[in-house]
C-alpha cells in the first residue's frame, strides 16, 4: 500500500507530467496562438467590413442630398430678366412636388434680390424684392457655389438644413432651400449592417441628423440622446486602424466604423452588435477551447496509459526482487512488454531459479557432508540424484576406533580437559577421514566408525582402509605421546572388517545418518574393543585382500563376543618412524 | 379525510391550471377613439392597421382593438373615452382629429394616448412640446390645420379675379379660432375678403353654400375640421349642385367629385399612430416618443369636376398638384 502510494507520487508522477505536458504544451501553443491570430484577422476583416459599409452608408446619404442639389441646379441656369418668371415658378413648384424632403425654395436673382418664394406651408411670395444679400446662406454659396448650412431644430424637434446653390454665373442668381432632414430616414432605415446592425449620421457639432428611430432624431438637441451616441463616434475616432468598440443608447456593445459625409461635414457611423459582429470570432474561440480541452482530455488519459505501462513492470521488478530477495525464489515476474524491461524480468527470473538450484544443492550438500567426505558429497551431488543412499546391500569395510582407558581419564580430569583432548583427538581424525573419502556413520565420546566403500564405491577397499587405519594409529599415537608425558594413560585401537552389510541413510524428518547394519559391522566393533593401544586388529577377509601389500602379522584363533568359533585375526603392523603424514 | 384532501387539491391544482391556460394568449387590448364611424374610416383604420405590424402587432392575433364610434356626434367623445379609460386598456387611441385627443386627455391620465390630429398638438395644450411630449400623451399631427392658408392661396390663384372668398368654419372645432386668423392674415397678403361661414351639423351645409353662392364668392375654402373631412361626399355633391368651387383638407373630397384638396396625408399621419401605439405596447414611454408632424402635405385636383364648372386650371397649379384626377 505505501509501496503503492510511493509508486504514484513517484515514478509515475514524473511519466505522467512528462507526457502530458509534451502533448498538451504544444497543442496549447498551437491553439492559442491559432486563437489569437484568427481574432486579429477577424478583427481586421471586421473594421475593413464596417469600413465599406460605413463609405456605402456615407454614400448613400451624400446620393440624398446630391439629388437635392441636382434638382436645384435646374433652377439656376438661366438669368433673371427684370419681367417676373413664371417659367420659373412652375419649375420651382414642381420642384416642391418632386422632391419631398424640401419645405421651402426662395430664389434670387444676380443682385441677391428675393424674386420667388414657395413653400409647402407657408403662402408663396413672388417678386418681393427684398434684399438678401445679407443672409449666411446667400454669403456662403457667393464663394463656394454649393453651401450647406447648420442643422437646426424646426420647434426644437424637427431637424432641417438650409442648403443654398449658386450658377455657373452670378446673373443666373441663387437658390436656397430648406431641407426637412426628417425625409432622410427613408435612407437611413434601409441601410442595414449585418442583421441587426444600423447607422446614424451627426453633424459636425454631434447633433443627431439621422436615425433609423426617428423618435431619437425628433427628440432635437437633447442631450441624454446624443450623448451615447456622440460617444461611439468619439470612439470610432479614438481606435484609428482598429475596430471601435462603444455602448449604444440601450447600452448593447456595438463594433463601429464611421465614414464623412462630405458637402454639410457629417459623419455616419455604423455600428453593429458585438454579439453578432464577433460571432464568428467567439465562434473560432469556442471551438479552439473545445479542441484545447478535447486534447488536455486525451493528453491526460494517453499520459496516464503510457506512465502506467512505463511503471507497472517497474513495479513487478521492485515487487520481484525483494520477495526473491527475501528467499521466494520460485517467485517470477510476470512482464510481456517484449523490451529491456522484459530481458531484465527474464534475467530475474533466471537468477532466482539459478539461485533456487544452488541452494537446493547448498542443501542436499549439506547433509551429505555430515556423513560424507566433502568431495565425495559434491560428487554425490553432481551425480544428480540421491539414489546411491538408498538402502542396499554390499560390501564395505567398517572401521572402529576409540580410546583406551579414556572413561578412567574422564572421570579425573577436568571437562575442560577433557573437550580439548576430545577435540585434538577428532581433528586428527577427521582429516585422515576426509583425505581417505571415507564415510563417517557415527561417533559417540571418543569411539567412532567410518565405512569404507559406501556408498561410494572405491578401488581397493580393505587396502584403503588398511592405510587409513595405520595413519588413524599413527596420529593418534603422535597425540598418545603428548598425552602420557602430561601423565594421562589413554591409548589407541582400531579394528576393520570386510564383509558384506546392509548401507543406507536411516532417520526422520531432516535428522538423517547413513548406517550400515550386518554382522561385518559387530566384527569391526569386536575386533575394535579387543585391540590394545598401539593395535590395529583384522578379520581374515581384509587380510586376504592386502596380502602381500602390507605387512600383516597373524595373532592366531581368537574368540570374538558373540561369535561361536574361534576367528583368525590379524594384526596390522605399523611402520617403525612414524612419518604417515 | 386525506383522500378529500388530495381531491381537493387536484381539483385546485386543475381550476388554477385551466384559467391560467385560457389567459395564456392574453392580447393587450387598444382603445380606439374615432368621432366618426366605421365606413369613412375604413381607409384610416387600414393605414392604422399597418403602422401597428410594423411594431409586430396584429389584431386577433396578438392584440384586440376596442372601438368606440361617436358616429359624428363629437359631444359623445368624452362619454366614449371615459369608457374606453374604464377599461383599463393597455393604449387609447384617440384619432381623427383635436376633439378626440382632448376628450381622451380629460379621460384619463395614466393611460397611454396616442392621438392623430391636423392641428397644433402644442397650441391646443395636448403637449407640452413636439420634441417632449410629456405626460401620458404623444402622437401625430398632420399639419392640416397649418396650411389652411395654402387652400386660399390656391383657391385664389384657380380664381385670380375674385375678390371674396367664402370660408367655412366649424365653430365647435378647437382650432377654428387660429385658422380663422391664420385666414385673415393670408387674405390681406393676397388682397381678397374673407366671408366666413359656421356649420357644425349636416343640416347648415346648404345653408351654406347659399350664401356663398348669393356673396358672389370666388369658392369655398374649407377649414381643417374632422367634421368637414369625413362628410366630403355630401360636400362634393352640393359643390356641383351649386356650381360652387371648394377646396377642403382631405383627399377624399376631390375624389368624391369636389374639386381640390390640400393637406397632410392621411394615411401616413394613420400609420405612424399605429406604429406609435405598437411602440407603446412594447413598453416604450409617451415621453420618449416625440410627436411626429407628417411630411406630406398633398394637393389633389379633380380636373373632370373643373371642367363640369368650366374652370380653368393654370398650369402652375396642375404642376404643384401630386394626384390629379382625369
Amino acid at each position: 500500500m505505501t509501496r503503492q502510494r510511493l509508486g504514484f507520487g513517484g515514478l509515475f508522477l514524473k511519466y505522467f507530467l512528462v507526457l502530458f505536458l509534451a502533448v498538451v504544451i504544444p497543442l496549447a501553443t498551437n491553439g492559442i496562438s491559432e486563437a489569437w491570430l484568427g481574432y486579429r484577422d477577424q478583427r481586421t476583416r471586421l473594421e475593413q467590413l464596417l469600413g465599406v459599409e460605413a463609405r456605402s452608408a456615407g454614400a448613400k446619404i451624400q446620393g440624398f442630398l446630391d439629388g437635392i442639389t441636382d434638382q436645384l441646379g435646374w433652377l439656376v441656369q438661366l438669368p433673371w430678366t427684370e419681367e417676373p418668371d413664371e417659367r420659373r415658378r412652375i419649375d420651382a413648384l414642381r420642384l416642391l412636388r418632386q422632391v419631398p424632403a424640401i419645405a421651402s425654395l426662395t430664389l434670387l436673382d444676380g443682385t441677391s434680390r428675393e424674386r420667388l418664394y414657395v413653400s409647402r406651408i407657408g403662402l408663396n411670395r413672388s417678386e418681393s424684392r427684398t434684399d438678401r444679400s445679407a443672409d449666411e446662406a446667400v454669403a456662403g454659396v457667393r464663394s463656394a457655389r454649393l453651401w450647406y448650412g447648420k442643422v437646426s431644430y424646426y420647434r426644437d424637434s424637427e431637424p432641417y438644413m438650409t442648403l443654398a446653390i449658386s450658377g455657373n454665373r452670378p446673373s443666373v442668381g441663387v437658390v436656397v432651400a430648406e431641407v426637412n432632414l426628417k425625409l432622410i430616414w427613408d435612407v437611413i432605415a434601409a441601410i442595414k449592417i449585418g442583421q441587426t446592425g444600423q447607422a446614424f449620421v451627426l453633424d459636425g457639432p454631434g447633433r443627431l441628423v439621422a436615425h433609423p428611430d426617428i423618435s431619437l432624431v425628433l427628440r432635437g438637441a437633447d442631450e441624454s440622446t446624443l450623448a451615447p451616441l456622440r460617444e461611439i463616434r468619439e470612439a470610432v475616432r479614438r481606435a484609428g486602424a482598429d475596430v471601435a468598440t462603444g455602448w449604444d443608447a440601450d447600452g448593447i456593445a456595438v463594433a463601429a466604423a464611421a465614414a464623412p459625409v462630405v458637402g454639410p461635414d457629417w459623419t455616419i457611423v455604423v455600428e453593429q452588435p458585438l454579439s453578432e459582429a464577433f460571432r464568428p470570432i467567439y465562434a473560432a474561440l469556442w471551438r479552439t477551447l473545445g479542441l484545447l480541452l478535447a486534447g488536455g482530455v486525451f493528453a491526460c488519459l494517453l499520459a496516464f496509459i503510457l506512465a502506467r505501462r512505463m511503471t507497472k513492470p517497474i513495479h513487478l521488478l521492485e515487487e520481484g526482487t525483494q520477495r526473491i530477495g527475501a528467499g521466494q525464489f520460485n517467485y517470477r515476474i510476470e512482464i510481456k512488454t517484449g523490451d529491456e524491461l522484459q530481458r531484465l524480468a527474464d534475467s530475474f527470473n533466471a537468477m532466482a531459479a539459478e539461485l533456487a538450484v544452488s541452494q537446493e544443492r547448498q542443501e542436499r550438500i549439506a547433509k551429505l557432508k555430515r556423513f560424507l567426505a566433502p568431495q565425495v558429497a559434491e560428487l554425490v551431488d553432481r551425480a544428480g540424484d540421491d539414489d546411491v543412499l538408498e538402502g542396499r546391500r554390499t560390501e564395505v569395510v567398517a572401521v572402529f576406533c576409540d580410546l583406551r582407558g579414556f572413561t578412567a581419564f574422564s572421570a579425573k580430569v577436568a571437562p575442560e580437559e577433557v573437550m580439548s583432548l576430545l577435540s585434538e583427538y577428532y581433528d586428527a581424525l577427521g582429516r585422515i577421514i576426509t583425505k581417505y573419502e571415507a564415510t563417517l556413520t557415527s561417533f559417540s565420546g571418543d569411539g567412532l566408525m567410518v565405512l569404507v566403500n559406501a556408498p561410494v564405491p572405491v578401488a581397493d577397499p580393505a587396502l584403503k582402509a588398511v592405510d587409513l587405519a595405520v595413519e588413524m594409529q599413527l596420529s593418534v599415537q603422535d597425540l598418545v605421546a603428548g598425552w602420557q608425558r602430561q601423565g594421562y594413560r589413554i591409548g589407541f585401537g582400531v579394528g576393520l572388517a570386510k564383509g558384506s552389510a546392509t548401507v543406507g541413510r536411516i532417520g526422520y524428518e531432516s535428522r538423517f545418518d547413513y548406517t550400515a547394519i550386518g554382522s561385518v559391522v559387530n566384527l569391526a566393533a569386536r575386533l575394535c574393543a579387543s585391540a590394545t593401544d598401539r593395535e590395529i586388529l583384522t578379520d581374515a577377509t581384509v587380510a586376504n585382500e592386502v596380502n602381500g601389500k602390507r605387512a600383516l602379522n597373524p595373532m592366531g584363533l581368537r574368540l570374538i563376543k558373540g561369535y561361536d568359533e574361534k576367528l583368525l585375526v590379524y594384526r596390522v603392523s605399523l611402520p617403525e618412524k612414524p612419518s604417515a603424514t | 379525510m386525506r383522500r378529500r384532501d388530495v381531491l381537493r387539491w387536484i381539483g385546485g391544482a386543475a381550476a388554477w391550471t385551466l384559467p391560467a391556460r385560457a389567459q395564456t394568449p392574453v392580447m393587450p387590448v387598444i382603445g380606439y377613439l374615432a368621432p366618426e364611424s366605421p365606413r369613412p374610416f375604413a381607409s384610416r383604420l387600414k393605414a392604422f392597421r399597418d403602422g401597428l405590424a410594423e411594431a409586430g402587432y396584429v389584431e386577433g392575433r396578438n392584440v384586440a382593438i376596442e372601438y368606440r364610434w361617436a358616429e359624428g356626434n363629437y359631444t359623445r367623445l368624452p362619454a366614449l373615452a371615459a369608457d374606453l379609460a374604464g377599461r383599463k386598456v393597455a393604449v387609447l387611441v384617440a384619432s381623427g382629429g383635436a376633439p378626440a385627443a382632448l376628450a381622451a386627455k380629460t379621460a384619463t391620465k395614466t393611460i397611454t394616448i396616442v392621438f392623430e390630429m391636423g392641428g397644433d398638438p402644442v397650441a391646443l395644450g395636448v403637449v407640452d412640446s413636439l420634441s417632449r411630449p410629456g405626460g401620458n400623451l404623444t402622437g401625430i399631427s398632420s399639419l392640416s390645420v397649418e396650411v389652411s392658408r395654402k387652400r386660399l392661396e390656391f383657391m385664389h390663384e384657380l380664381r385670380p379675379n375674385a375678390a371674396s372668398f367664402a370660408v367655412a368654419v366649424n365653430p365647435t372645432s378647437p382650432t377654428s379660432g387660429s385658422q380663422v386668423r391664420n385666414l385673415q392674415m393670408a387674405a390681406e397678403a393676397l388682397g381678397v375678403r374673407l366671408h366666413i361661414m359656421n356649420a357644425s351639423t349636416e343640416g347648415e351645409f346648404e345653408a351654406m353654400f347659399l350664401s356663398a353662392t348669393r356673396e358672389q364668392a370666388g369658392g369655398i375654402v374649407f377649414t381643417s375640421d374632422p367634421y368637414f373631412a369625413f362628410r366630403s361626399t355630401q360636400l362634393a355633391d352640393l359643390c356641383l349642385r351649386y356650381s360652387m368651387p371648394a377646396v377642403t383638407q382631405s383627399r377624399d373630397f376631390p375624389t368624391a367629385g369636389g374639386l381640390m384638396s390640400y393637406g397632410g396625408d392621411f394615411m401616413q399621419s394613420h400609420r405612424r399612430a399605429g406604429s406609435y401605439a405598437g411602440r407603446v405596447l412594447n413598453g416604450e414611454k409617451p415621453s420618449d416618443l416625440p410627436v411626429q408632424l407628417v411630411t406630406k402635405v398633398e394637393l389633389v385636383i379633380n380636373l373632370k369636376t373643373a371642367k363640369a364648372l368650366s374652370i380653368n386650371i393654370p398650369p402652375a397649379l396642375i404642376s404643384s398638384a401630386d394626384t390629379v384626377i382625369e
